[in-house]
């Protein structure tokens, strides 16, 4: 039989697992022996791609051409990007119709989310199929519990594109709770706080043996891991630069990486020191932070995890106390402030027994495994995570399907004429929870054909459809031929079908570039750089210099030079790093010097 | 509704059920198959909620399309369908409201679009409340927090009071189900069933715009 394999496209990385006798198991890349692939995509002047840690890699010297965390852009519109996402990306703006579905403009080119996306998943694709032996043809994708649908429309997308049969899309809370109930045939209540790179979900369940049904979900698509570097980033870094320093690429994705890793110290330590070094742009800053005053400042986005928490409960008409355990996935919840408000929340210790990192991968294959036949004990009741409806008079959205209801949902709407020989309706299909119009997301149009009869006599019904994806199909059928009527559904946000045709034949080529080269180059071109300022402040400020400094900084220049002539791309990059912070001290003299010139000068002037 | 079906595989003829009798493949509900039919029921407003529950996931065990990913594309496209049936006949009967509300419907009757209108009983509590509310809005938008302290306080009130009366109405409910079983219906029972759902339908009503508003304090 053959493998269904299961995928956790995550915002930051992603992972691909299957089920063998042994049980599920994470697919690590043969070569490096890494399960987790960084979600970062660099395109190459070449019409090249280069994906993962070499991605991650090139970033730094090409940002405009490297999408990380392109999931928080799948399945949205251009109005729904924001200034900061401006200063990180180039986009398409004008499209000259009416759509507006999010390009990035890359090179000369246009890439969408579902393309970059379609480049993570092949990547994992050759993974499996390598270690499996075997062609890899089916998939499971998991998508956060909250994504609407066009942004699970937008991951089916990128998974057709990167040539794969997505069977289903399985909610990550949901494929988290299937890896944990794997174990134990446990009964009761269970909350899911799924705290990602950039989505947060929660979801109630309640598990009786062998079935997994889904009470309620909530969340926030666009809040995780990512907001809480930038609000590192920002409070500690960024806000002792200039504005124009501020506004340079390389400074603000250095600070993000800077951010990320005290973040990620400070879970295991008490204070860190959160380094900067961005020479090109003469910035350089170290100082240390500690693990209480990271938790102030970013105390306020984790509290906006918990709102959804308490929707979530109220729509499964349960208090906090009726919980009987909470589990925890996704690399966010790693940190100590987080486990603390969510166990304060909920009133109990939540459980980290799996790997959070792997946790939705593993249910997603566990997933994968029911889809193939192979096994039958195991059953999903998931649900629909926003209202759906349809657009009435008024600009008045009017609810069809409610959020919460068990998928498959389906419901029957009856259409007819307002005038005598109209030919057609028009519908306009809504997810949302508000009652306007224009407070929820548009979904799509399609417009009924019906034959030229006097008002209100054509009788058409419209099936809506929520499938077990969460992903929404319309069918009518005119009620007085009894013929189906075939409908052409424009998606507000999305890929349409001929567009999907269209870039699967001219799809981009597959990395055969020679990364290791590239990166060799630029790491050598960095540490030149650095050398160089290293030379330069030698020279001309040595008297700033303090006992035995000089000697100190001369072993490290001369380590790098050693380094340079070899071809470990990553060892001169340390080695730089190196550099760097042996010449801070020294560095922050001469800034300091200049500074009080600066204002001697002018308290002369002001004489 | 058709008393014969035929098998989409094997052309046998049989009363509409999920799996053919005779050739056991999966089978399309018919489209206009009652909710009390899909679980085997008697169609009564009465039911016991516990045992709808189980022949729920017996059903979904049966029909669910994940059990039936690698069918016929006949097969997936019923187990789709029914499952989507079954769903929404599951979440119609589990509440006493919109169960008691689709009985009547079965039955020619209508509860209409009654519940725009205030229920006579409810008209002095529903008065209160929308009161209370004004009081939010008209506090909320001078911006006098003081003010509002002591309105959370009263609605936390009257939100406990719409708990009890909701508690009331379905025990209300419940008897008159179990009374119209007993007494195999009357016209004068018929009255008041209609009165108790639109009570609650009307009470859910002003829970919900309540919740809404203790949501903003």
């Amino acid at each position: 039989m053959e493998h269904i394999v299961g995928i956790d496209l995550g915002t930051t990385n992603s992972l691909i697992a299957y089920v063998d006798e042994a049980g599920p198991q994470v697919i690590a890349d043969s070569a490096t022996g890494q399960k987790m692939l960084p979600s970062i995509v660099s395109f190459l002047p070449n019409d090249r791609v280069v994906v993962g840690r070499e991605a991650g890699e090139l970033a730094r010297t090409q940002p405009l051409s490297t999408i990380r965390s392109v999931k928080r852009f799948m399945g949205l519109g251009m109005e729904h990007v924001s200034p900061d996402d401006r200063k990180r990306y180039r986009f398409v703006d004008d499209q000259g119709d009416s759509a507006s579905l999010v390009r990035f403009a890359i090179h000369d080119r246009q890439v969408t989310p579902p393309e970059v996306s379609a480049v993570i998943l092949r990547a994992l694709r050759d993974r499996a199929a390598a270690a499996l032996q075997e062609e890899v043809g089916k998939v499971v994708i998991t998508v956060p519990a909250y994504f609407n649908d066009s942004q699970r429309q937008a991951t089916k997308d990128a998974g057709k594109l990167a040539g794969l049969e997505v069977i289903r899309l399985l909610n990550e809370p949901t494929a988290a709770a299937l890896a944990y109930g794997l174990n134990t045939k446990e009964e009761g209540l269970i909350a899911v706080y799924d705290f990602g790179g950039g989505t947060f979900d929660v979801s109630i369940l309640r598990l009786q043996t062998g079935i997994f049904e889904v009470l309620s979900t909530n969340g926030n698509t666009r809040l995780g891991g990512d907001d809480i570097d930038q609000s590192i980033a920002e409070r500690f870094l960024l806000t002792d630069l200039d504005e124009e320093l501020r506004g340079d690429l390389q400074v603000l994705n250095g600070a993000l990486r800077a951010a990320e890793k005290a973040k990620q110290v400070l879970s295991e330590q008490d204070e860190t020191i959160l380094n900067l070094a961005v020479p090109s742009s003469g910035v350089q800053i170290s100082r240390r932070l500690s693990r209480h005053e990271m938790e102030a400042a970013v105390d306020e986005i984790v509290a906006r995890t918990l709102e959804p928490c308490r929707q979530a409960l109220k729509d499964a008409g349960l208090e906090t106390q009726d919980i009987e355990e909470v589990v925890l996935v996704g690399g966010s919840t790693r940190m100590p402030l987080v486990r603390q408000r969510v166990g304060e929340f909920f009133g109990r210790t939540p459980l980290t027994d799996i790997d959070p990192d792997e946790v939705v991968a593993l249910g997603a294959g566990v997933q994968a495994d029911t889809l193939s036949g192979r096994r039958r004990d195991m059953l999903l009741l998931d649900v629909v995570p926003l209202s759906l409806g349809i657009e009435t008079m008024g600009g008045v959205m009017s609810h069809l399907i409610e959020r919460n209801t068990t998928i498959p949902a389906s419901v029957k709407e009856m259409f007819t004429t307002a005038v005598d020989d109209q030919t057609a309706v028009a519908v306009h299909v809504l997810q949302g929870e508000r009652e306007l119009v224009q407070d929820c997301r548009s979904l799509a149009r399609f417009s009924i054909p019906i034959e030229p009869k006097p008002a209100g006599v054509p009788r058409v019904e419209v099936t809506f459809m929520i499938d077990a994806n969460g992903i929404l199909n319309v069918s009518a059928t005119d009620l007085r031929t009894g013929l189906e009527r075939s409908l052409e559904v424009k998606p507000s946000y999305g890929l349409t079908d001929e567009e999907v045709e269209r870039l699967l034949e001219e799809s981009i080529d597959f990395a055969e570039e020679d990364i290791e080269q590239r990166l060799l180059i630029e790491a050598r071109t960095e540490a030149d750089t650095v050398l160089h300022a290293t030379d330069k402040a030698l020279s001309q400020n040595a008297s700033f210099l303090q006992e035995g400094e000089e000697e100190q900084i001369a072993q490290v220049v001369q380590k790098v030079r050693e380094a340079c002539a070899g071809e470990d791309y990553d060892l001169i990059r340390d080695l730089t790093e190196e550099l760097s912070q042996v010449t801070t001290p020294f560095a922050q003299r001469i800034m300091d010097s200049s500074i009080q010139e600066a204002l001697g000068e002018k308290q002369l002037s002001d004489l | 509704m058709p008393t014969v079906v035929r098998c989409w595989r094997c052309q046998d003829e049989h009363t509409p059920q999920v799996f053919c009798p005779a050739c056991e493949a999966l089978q399309l509900l018919p489209p206009d198959i009652d909710y009390f039919t899909v679980f085997g029921l008697a169609r009564a407003p009465m039911l016991d909620e516990q045992a709808l529950a189980k022949t729920y996931y017996a059903l979904s065990r049966q029909l669910h399309p994940d059990l039936h990913q690698t069918g016929t594309a006949e097969e997936q496209e019923a187990s789709l369908q029914n499952t989507a049936v079954v769903n929404r006949a599951y979440r119609t009967l589990r509440d006493p409201v919109q169960r008691g509300r689709y009985w009547l419907e079965l039955n020619g009757e209508q509860l209409g679009k009654e519940n725009n209108k205030i229920p006579p009983a409810l008209a002095l509590f529903v008065f209160e409340v929308q009161e209370k509310l004004a009081a939010v809005r008209e506090a909320q938008s001078a911006g006098t927090s003081g003010a509002l302290t002591g309105l959370k306080a009263e609605l936390d009130q009257v939100r406990d009071d719409l708990d009890n009366r909701t508690r009331g109405l379905q025990q209300k409910l419940a008897a008159n189900f179990s009374k119209w079983a007993q007494a195999n219906g009357s016209s004068e029972l018929l009255g008041e069933l209609k009165r108790v759902l639109s009570d609650m339908a009307y009470l859910r009503t002003l829970t919900r715009d309540m919740d809404k508003a203790l949501s903003t304090l």
